[in-house]
């Protein structure tokens, strides 16, 4: 009995967290200076590369944004599929990553070597949301 | 199935379904990293010294929970300990680390402020930084595992990116509020880089992109009575870390002792679990509402 007790405990903590936050609202403050917005993607001629942008995404974002990178309300994280997310340059978003939001909890990503963040900003462009059933 | 396998399943699910660790390669040196906040790391290192004739090879082995509480705030505990060949195996204190990285953006340099209690004795040999003229390598146990004193450490950290390059300079200040020292300062200083700046898409734990390797030089500057490089330890120490799993990584550093005062060889290993959301997971289960 005790260990069962234990291990719904462990389970509790082991277990993904499953949410999304399509309500999120970027910080106003939050915004890349103009020279970093208008850097273009250096591997924008290799989409081939967002492969190990996705393992890099699931290595370092998906325990905030998730596995579809859908966010979570809890933790005030981006829905990535969003537009008001997707329409961003390319170079807002490598901003973002390097820099890091301390305000609403998302910390900086420098550790990660610069072409990888890039290749973190490939993948997030094939973020899209399902089609609707009419669109199919 | 049997309720000790059922814990130790579980105990297997909590540890896979843990994440990513890029860990700093560096024992000594600190960077601006911080841990990402909810998320708990626990390491298990050990300091092996290789002595000069006269003194015994020593483990000192610590257990260090590094938690992030917010994206600037990082907070660690370390237990402590030091098994001395030909002598005996003492518990030598506990330490309480708190960093606090001042700018929310990256710089060209990145300050962070460093504050630690240490409850330790003078039996401690992990050397996670050296101040003064180091620690006492040549008296026995017996002689140095007396009451802990009370002690407080600052650093200041100063931490820059070049292209995939970290460069980290720490400069160090203790006062042992137990004994009558003075201010005893140390220093540090380290670089460090990824094997490779891609990411392959396959999943594999040989990749070049998993390890990250580096040197640091570190050692004691004396103390407000008696300040300089001059009879303190130095060490230069080559640094490889390894990315074993998504939640796992293996360290090892090599390092060479300077001057008469250091052991001629240190050999250091440390092995960090990372889980994430540890905190939000935790204080969920004591009904916080998310």
């Amino acid at each position: 009995m005790r260990a069962l007790a234990i291990s719904a405990l462990l389970m509790s903590i082991a277990m993904p967290e499953l949410a999304q936050n399509a309500r999120y609202q970027p910080d106003s403050d939050w915004q890349a200076p103009a020279t970093a917005a208008s850097r273009d993607n250096p591997l924008a001629s290799k989409p081939e590369l967002a492969a190990g942008g996705k393992k890099l995404f699931s290595r370092n974002c998906v325990e905030c944004h998730g596995p579809e990178g859908t966010g979570m309300e809890s933790k005030h994280s981006a829905d990535l599929q969003l537009p008001i997310v997707q329409q961003q340059s390319d170079g807002t978003l490598f901003w973002k990553i390097t820099n890091g939001n301390a305000k609403r909890g998302m910390p900086s990503f420098r550790k990660i070597p610069e072409l990888q963040r890039w290749q973190i900003v490939l993948y997030i462009r094939t973020l899209k949301p399902p089609k609707s059933p009419s669109e199919n | 199935m049997r309720p000790i396998s059922l814990t130790c399943v579980t105990l297997l699910l909590l540890f896979c379904s843990s994440v990513r660790a890029q860990e700093s390669p560096f024992f000594i040196t600190y960077t601006h990293y911080m841990e990402e906040p909810g998320n708990l790391d626990f390491e298990f290192s050990t300091t092996n010294g290789i002595p000069r004739s006269g003194q015994q090879s020593y483990v000192a082995p610590y257990m260090e929970f590094e938690y992030g509480v917010t994206a600037r705030w990082t907070s660690e505990v370390y237990l402590e300990g030091q098994s001395t060949i030909g002598d005996s195996t003492v518990f030598t204190g506990w330490r309480w680390e708190n960093r606090y990285k001042l700018f929310s953006r990256e710089h060209r340099i990145n300050p962070v402020l460093y504050l630690e209690y240490e409850n330790v004795n003078e039996a401690s040999r992990i050397q996670k930084e050296i101040e003064g003229g180091g620690p006492d390598l040549v008296s026995s146990n017996s002689a140095l595992n007396g009451p802990r004193s009370h002690e407080l450490e600052g650093k200041l950290i100063l931490s820059s990116n070049y292209r995939d390059w970290n460069i980290a300079e720490n400069f160090t200040l203790a006062k042992n509020f137990s004994e009558s020292e003075g201010i005893e300062f140390g220093y540090a200083f380290g670089v460090s880089r990824p094997l490779s700046s891609l990411a392959s898409a396959r999943e594999c734990r040989f990749c070049r992109e998993n390890f990250v390797v580096g040197a640091e030089v570190y050692g004691g500057l004396g103390s407000t009575l008696d300040f300089g490089a001059s009879g303190a330890a130095h060490y230069f120490a080559p640094v490889l870390s390894w990315t074993v799993s998504d939640n796992s990584t293996l360290r090892i550093s090599p390092g060479v002792g300077l001057t008469h005062e250091a052991s001629p060889v240190l050999i250091r290993f440390g092995f960090t679990y990372e889980i994430r959301g540890f905190g939000e997971r935790v204080s969920k289960l004591f009904g916080r509402r998310t």
